[in-house]
């Protein structure tokens, strides 16, 4: 009930903050001169607030319980992709001024052939984003209520959806920066408290040592919400409602569910089917330990997360809040600071997560540790507050980002995709704002179909894969846009569809496979970027060199690469922004 | 990078004036600025892919890492943990000085 009105609190003060923000920054021009007053921190937590999603909040800890350490790879790349975006795009892309990608792809290269292409490949990314966003929320409620896991994400999918749609939640700088602290608050201080209550990490010996995960000294007791498909690591013998089973090493058994099931001291917990047995030494492993964190896997994650970052449809936009290139530097320098601070807390709950609720490799639910931890590892009021906390931050991580989401989804929709299905003179503001109405909810509905699917996925697998198709399209396309002026509108159209078509059907191959991730081609298909981004590079790269050396590209060159404050740049209010700016507000 | 301050083509516009109109000097202008960035960026690139790049396929190849304790931790989840942030924060900061400073030299040079 704590959690529940802890995380109700969060929901209503999201959106009450957003609806109260809409109102002062009501116009474009409002937001550009407001944002000349904001400095580079606030800015720099408002990208992280927005960037900081379920996969972080509750997906990092999630697959470190489930795979090791080589999880924390996954918060590096996801730190490390801006400093690529730092080096590579940060200034000459604010320096630009276009809003959205589809409006870069088309102005740089002059074609506007290339907006169609990319506003697809913008839905592409943005829904499989969403999808973990609103997995998270309905696992998230599930622990919270004990609802059904369809109904998490119909609540959350409904609360964004509509609250995009009116208006509220348009990613004010203010609102996004207080996400985020909401977040390291939520994530840090349940870590802290939960590591001085246990002294320490507990049960070592099962962390870095030869044990596996097992029951605790006073056995554990487990009621399975339902049936779950196990196998036991060691032999064992246990009671299933008060009646002995002994089953052998190796042995796969289906046990009931809403029986408890109790498991003497030191028994080798069961783990259910898809999850591997580790002892402590091979958890521990960063790389190497099992397949699962092979070094072409770890490498292609971190291709993935290094290039992919850039590529996300709803980051790009916030860049337009600082005032110049020289701002938009030092904004990004400061996001790294920031994320580091936060990625290193989610790491504590995989490890403590481990010892003490080892239940959670019975039930599979391996990505609601966060959730569940402090509750199940500390009975009592200080468990249930701190898991209260935990559930608050994740909710606040699915609505700030998943509105960031819709919000670049819709906007494209409405904007790009909409009007070309029927030709039709350019329309007025009334009628393009209803349009993004109906956009929003429209774009909603198919993430929402396909998480009620993709329970069983983990929430970081699906991050990746948005990852991944982000890196082998945008990265390639910015990189080469902004530093070489040979890149055709054929060259980029040729490469992004490489890059897109590759990583789709290596990832949807991989699924129809099932867990055929042994070997090294089952490591390519479940995180293609390794393979994807260079061919997308060389795709795009043949292609434009084989074209006639494209016609003159100064004035786009001296767009992206000259300093502000010289006279020979337009003014933000100069530049036809359409009604992508409005987005902002 | 900077040394290439020495030879500007001679011209009678003012470099600014040039940029403005897009001549041919005003490109050379640009590109140098563009090069000079880009080999920053590279720099920066190479610095870091030569501590994180390596790092995966060092604690592959060196297992034994994993059995060197530091108060009860392994040495290979403190380095994953530990110093890898503040490298990071430490390269963008380094390069983000830089790289306005080109910008201020560029900006310099166009407005003598």
């Amino acid at each position: 009930m704590i959690a529940l009105a802890a995380i109700g609190a969060v929901t209503v003060g999201t959106l009450g903050l957003g609806a109260w923000g809409v109102r002062f920054v009501r116009t474009t021009s409002d937001l550009l001169v407001a944002s000349r007053s904001v400095t580079a921190w606030w800015n720099a937590a408002a990208i992280s607030g927005e960037y900081l999603s379920a996969a972080s909040f509750l997906g990092i800890a999630g697959l470190e319980l489930q795979l090791g350490a080589s999880a924390l790879w996954q918060s590096l790349g996801f730190t490390a992709g801006y400093l690529a975006l730092l080096l590579f795009v940060a200034a000459p892309l604010r320096r630009f001024g276009s809003y959205t990608i589809p409006d870069f792809a088309e102005a740089r290269l002059r074609s506007p052939r290339l907006r169609p292409l990319a506003s697809a490949i913008v839905l592409l990314i943005g829904g499989f984003y969403l999808l973990p966003q609103l997995k998270g929320a309905g696992l998230a409620l599930q622990v919270v209520t004990g609802a059904p896991y369809w109904v998490g994400v119909a609540i959350v999918a409904v609360i964004v959806a509509v609250n995009v749609a009116i208006g509220g939640m348009r990613g004010i700088t203010y609102v996004q920066a207080f996400q985020f602290w909401i977040k390291v608050f939520a994530i840090s201080v349940p870590a802290c408290v939960l590591l001085i209550h246990f002294g320490g990490l507990p049960g070592r010996a099962a962390l870095f040592g030869e044990q596996l995960p097992r029951a605790p000294a006073h056995g554990l007791t487990v009621n399975l919400p339902g049936r779950q498909a196990v196998q036991f690591p060691t032999a064992a013998t246990f009671t299933i409602g008060g009646r002995r089973v002994t089953v052998a090493a190796g042995a796969r058994r289906t046990l009931p569910g809403g029986v408890p099931i109790h498991l003497p001291a030191g028994t080798a917990v069961p783990v259910a089917m898809g999850t591997i047995a580790q002892t402590g030494a091979r958890w521990s492993r960063p790389v190497g330990g099992t397949h699962q964190s092979s070094p072409l896997l770890v490498y292609s994650l971190l291709v993935a997360t290094f290039l992919g970052t850039m590529g996300l449809p709803h980051i790009l936009v916030r860049f337009y809040t600082n005032p110049d290139g020289h701002a938009a530097r030092r904004t990004t320098v400061r996001v790294l600071s920031l994320l580091g601070l936060f990625y290193a807390f989610p790491a504590v709950y995989g490890a403590l997560g481990r010892s003490l609720t080892p239940q959670l490799y019975m039930t599979g639910q391996t990505d609601t540790v966060v959730l569940t931890l402090p509750r199940l590892a500390w009975p009592g009021t200080v468990g249930t507050l701190l898991g209260a906390l935990t559930a608050a931050g994740a909710f606040a991580a699915f609505l700030s980002t998943s509105s960031g989401l819709l919000v670049s989804l819709a906007g494209t929709i409405s904007h790009d995709v909409w009007p070309r299905l029927r030709r039709e003179p350019p329309s007025g503001m009334s009628v393009r704002r209803w349009r993004f109405r109906v956009a929003a909810l429209c774009a909603m509905v198919i993430p929402a179909l396909l998480a009620l699917l993709a329970q069983s996925i983990d929430i970081s697998i699906l991050v990746g894969w948005a990852f991944a198709i982000a890196a082998s399209t945008f990265c390639p396309l910015f990189l080469l846009g902004v530093w070489w002026t040979r890149l055709s509108a054929r060259g980029a159209a040729a490469g992004m569809v490489t890059g897109a078509g590759i990583a789709t059907v290596a990832i949807f191959t991989g699924l129809a496979l099932g867990d055929a991730q042994t070997s090294t081609v089952g490591a390519l298909l479940a995180q293609p970027a390794l393979v994807s981004v260079p061919a997308a590079f060389l795709v795009m790269i043949g292609v434009s060199l084989r074209d006639p050396a494209s016609a003159d590209v100064a004035a786009e060159m001296l767009a992206l690469h000259a300093p502000e404050g010289l006279g020979l740049r337009l003014a933000d209010d100069e530049l036809d922004s359409g009604f992508t700016s409005e987005l902002l507000t | 990078m900077s040394s290439d301050g020495d030879r500007t083509p001679p011209s009678l516009l003012s470099p600014r004036q040039e940029l403005a109109d897009s001549t041919a000097h005003g490109e050379v202008y640009l590109r140098r600025l563009r090069h000079a960035q880009l080999q920053l960026s590279l720099l920066a690139l190479v610095a870091f892919g030569a501590v994180f790049g390596v790092l995966p396929l060092a604690l592959y190849l060196l297992p034994g890492l994993d059995h060197v304790h530091l108060v009860g931790i392994p040495l290979t989840i403190w380095i994953m943990l530990v110093p890898l942030s503040p490298l990071f924060i430490a390269i963008g900061w380094l390069y983000a000085r830089r790289a306005d400073a080109l910008d201020a030299a560029f900006r310099d040079l166009v407005q003598r």
